[in-house]
């Protein structure tokens, strides 16, 4: 007797089942990533109150949540306006530290016009980010350099760029820290009167229906939908492939970059040497839950943001090091993937009877 | 005559759906036995039971008068039934006794190559072809290694021998030789089952034939000599197909005028290295030659997705050497590509996305700031319905669609509008008889319309029943240009051979 598993593409993926494989997935997720907590010695009760309870349903731990998706957001529709082309952009850290220099740089140097200052970092912060991230995708395009190598190095030259300023020339005077001065009023993203929330949010969630309207309904969205899903179709059918993937692998700069200013002008109000450490990792994990689709990643950066919210405090009570945090991104990533196999294939076992 | 081996009322089915149905077939000692279907109609299926890889569900097989039941491809060996693959199961950088040796080591007790040349030099003899025993096989040509792979078999004992499609690859004088040393094997008293979808083959080298359709055997073991190709066509599709007509066009303007083309071939091996080509309105040239000759570099150059190193290229006049694909599109030039799903459609875009491909850029579907779908689903219908694209709705992926029905929104999409020329490059490779018919019509129609048409393909039927005129192509250059004439095929052949 052989026990043998078949696998049958599903020729139609009917929304219920598209639904329930994605509940199911992060229910897993969840599941197991429970279990990382207990053997880390998290009470179970305490883990359902910090992470569902306390994160979802309190005021103060949604205005948080809130906060930290704020830039999450940012950095997956960037990190999916790239990688829909297949570009794949390892270096949005190093995009986000560029944004994050380009704003502090018009904050300390009082930049322009004070009522314009805010939309001035903003703009200095997306042409940084896709500044960065130009000069991969020139490389690639015209002697064919691999995006992902030199993207990734890119984000460490970034890293000694912003360490070489604060340590030197932007060092705050009145500290011996390695941060930058302080913003003047006229530089901060307004709170929202609702815990740490700020109106970065607002940018967040214009950018996540900007994209939306971009990818769903230009001409634009159509391109970038062909030239990610078959380049060579594309190219022989006349469309303008290499603008098409500059433009979005701009975009994925540019967005990243936007992130960096947000964290500045809203939630530190300095440049600090910390600020952009995990993003790279946490936009490519959004923008693949919630499969490039930019309402998706709104909502993807919200789920994200709660799991650092709730990590936050399980370091605190229960000094929990950080990397469990990233462990439960990845389980959750993970499981989801695993879900969406279920979802494109029909598992069955057979009974081949041997004679 | 006594049977080799007999199958009768075989059933199969995957997963539920029937592959075979009450299929049956007999093969008798001394005869060349064709197994004639198309892609999918079950000849595969029926070997792999006759060879043990598949048991059937239902039916007996009956060996030389015993009925018995073969579990494996271990067994079919003992019992004397070989199989020659279509891609042949050859290390390249290892000599021909080397391989041999790999295979029939355990089955001849022979444990050195010096043993298995030998062994090969003995039974070279003793059916009479001769092979190099300590040729590297990479060096072979694919008709020689054809051999080495027939040879294999024998060794291992083979007296019923199962060739799958032996002459797909090869040219017609290169396949001549082949099947002239399988109708040998017959008359040495082996059954030789020949699987092919060649309907010349079978005329011309088998003594009797069975047709399989849809799962089904629908002639069994019927004298070869006795049908005409029309007939076996009909017995292959379930219905008449007629020849297509020849072009009833006068040669117009030039569209096309190419001058000393040169094009390198990016991953090495051999572009284009210098090509003259004229091409008028109303004429189909053929490009006929085996792959891998410069053509997918031609084709490439032609459409403006590769750069040529030196000359020219005229459409309707005017230099567009150096214009981009949308240029060529627009004005006049079309493409067929040789890989439908990799270059001709994008198989996750819905089917009124991809017939809407080429017309977007020029605004026909909305603004830069806009997309009408509701336009691209309403053309989307009109041309499923004028092109009979089966099983296609404007918003079903272009993945579920068959071979010949994705052909056909290739079709749809690339011969509207003001179609000047059209690069049609290995149009009907892997399609079915009525998909080629369905194919081949469109770009007569277009051509007759006025169009000119560069048929790039590597099957010579399609080539010699399609073109005006037929050129070959060899080593990246056109090794010569035929009108068409009776004595086309010979002289294409020759001229393939010559330079190949």
């Amino acid at each position: 007797m052989l026990n043998s598993v078949v696998l049958t593409r599903r020729q139609k993926i009917p929304l219920a089942l598209r639904a329930s494989t994605f509940v199911l997935g992060l229910t897993v997720g969840f599941l197991v990533s429970c279990v990382v907590l207990l053997m880390s010695g998290v009470p179970l009760n305490a883990i359902f109150s910090e992470f569902v309870y306390q994160v979802f349903f309190t005021s103060l731990g949604q205005s948080q949540t809130i906060t930290t998706a704020t830039p999450l957001i940012l950095v997956g529709l960037g990190a999916a306006a790239a990688m829909k082309l297949r570009f794949w952009n390892i270096g949005i850290e190093g995009q986000l530290w560029f944004g994050a220099m380009a704003s502090t740089w018009v904050a300390i140097n009082d930049i322009g016009p004070e009522n314009i200052r805010l939309p001035l970092m903003m703009l200095a912060a997306v042409l940084a980010g896709a500044f960065w991230i130009a000069i991969p995708v020139f490389f690639k395009l015209k002697y064919g350099v691999n995006e992902i190598i030199m993207t990734l190095l890119m984000t460490y030259i970034a890293f000694q760029l912003v360490q070489h300023l604060l340590f030197g020339a932007w060092q705050d005077p009145s500290t011996s820290f390695p941060v930058s001065a302080h913003f003047d009023e006229a530089e901060k993203l307004a709170r929202l009167g609702w815990g740490n929330a700020y109106t970065g949010i607002w940018i967040a969630l214009a950018a996540g229906f900007a994209m939306w309207f971009l990818v769903d309904r230009t001409r634009f969205g159509y391109y970038s939908n062909a030239v990610g899903l078959n380049i060579v179709t594309a190219r022989s059918t006349g469309l303008p492939v290499t603008a098409v993937i500059v433009i979005s692998v701009l975009l994925s700069g540019g967005l990243s970059g936007l992130a960096g200013a947000v964290i500045t002008s809203g939630a530190e109000y300095r440049l600090t040497q910390f600020l952009a450490h995990g993003f790279t990792f946490s936009g490519i994990v959004i923008a693949f839950v919630a499969r490039f689709n930019p309402l998706g990643i709104i909502v993807a950066g919200l789920i994200i943001g709660g799991i650092y919210t709730a990590g936050e405090t399980l370091k605190v009570f229960y000094s929990l090091s950080e990397a469990v945090v990233v462990l439960i991104e990845g389980i959750l990533l993970l499981s989801l993937l695993i879900s969406d196999f279920f979802k494109t294939f029909e598992v069955r076992i057979r009974n081949l009877k041997g004679n | 005559m006594s049977k080799a081996m007999e199958l009768s009322g075989i059933d199969k089915s995957f997963n539920g759906k029937p592959a075979l149905t009450n299929a049956n077939l007999e093969v008798e000692w001394g005869e060349v036995h064709a197994l004639l279907g198309e892609n999918g109609a079950g000849k595969s299926t029926i070997m792999n039971v006759a060879t043990g890889v598949y048991a059937s569900d239902a039916g007996d097989v009956t060996l030389d008068g015993k009925k018995l039941k073969v579990t494996g491809p271990q067994m079919a060996t003992e019992l004397g039934i070989g199989m020659v693959h279509q891609h042949f199961r050859l290390v390249t950088r290892f000599t021909v006794a080397e391989n041999v040796l790999l295979a029939c080591k355990d089955q001849l007790g022979i444990r050195t190559t010096h043993e298995a040349a030998e062994a090969i030099n003995a039974k070279a003899a003793e059916v009479g072809f001769p092979v190099h025993a300590n040729a590297i096989v990479g060096d072979l040509s694919v008709a020689e290694q054809q051999r080495v792979e027939i040879l294999k078999v024998l060794l291992l004992g083979a007296k019923i021998i199962i060739l799958d499609e032996p002459t797909a690859v090869l040219t017609d004088q290169e396949s001549n030789t082949v099947l002239e040393f399988v109708r040998k094997l017959a008359e040495q008293g082996n059954a030789v089952i020949l699987i092919t979808h060649k309907l010349r083959e079978v005329i011309s080298y088998s003594h009797r034939v069975t047709v399989m359709r849809g799962g089904e055997t629908v002639l069994v073991g019927a004298d070869a000599e006795n049908l005409t190709a029309e007939e076996l066509a009909a017995h292959m599709v379930g219905e008449q197909i007629m020849a297509i007509e020849p072009i009833d066009a006068e040669p117009g303007d030039v569209r096309l005028h190419i001058e000393n083309l040169v094009v390198p071939n990016p991953i090495g091996g051999v572009g284009v290295e210098g090509v003259d080509i004229n091409l008028r309105g109303g004429e189909i040239l053929g490009i006929a030659g085996v792959g891998g000759n410069g053509q997918q570099q031609l084709a490439d150059c032609l459409m403006g997705l590769a750069d040529a190193d030196t000359g020219k290229i005229e459409l309707n006049g005017d230099d567009v050497t150096a214009s981009s694909v949308r240029k060529r599109r627009s004005d006049g030039l079309r493409f067929i590509p040789a890989d439908r799903s990799q270059s001709g459609i994008v198989p996750d875009m819905t089917v009124a996305e991809n017939l809407a491909m080429t017309g977007v850029p020029d605004g026909q579907y909305g603004s830069l700031m806009s997309i009408s779908r509701k336009t691209m689903r309403a053309d989307a219908k009109q041309a499923i319905e004028d092109h009979n694209i089966m099983g296609a709705s404007p918003n079903r992926s272009s993945r579920l669609l068959s071979g010949g029905n994705a052909q056909k929104l290739v079709l749809a999409r690339e011969l509207r509008d003001n179609l000047s020329v059209l690069i049609a490059h290995s149009p009907t490779r892997g399609l079915d008889v009525k998909a080629c018919k369905t194919v081949h019509t469109s770009i007569k129609n277009a051509v007759e319309n006025g169009a000119a048409c560069l048929l790039i393909s590597e099957d010579l039927e399609e080539v010699l029943s399609l073109s005006t005129r037929v050129a070959v192509m060899s080593k990246g250059i056109i090794v010569g240009e035929l009108p068409m004439q009776e004595n086309t095929r010979e002289e294409v052949g020759k001229l393939m051979l010559g330079h190949a």
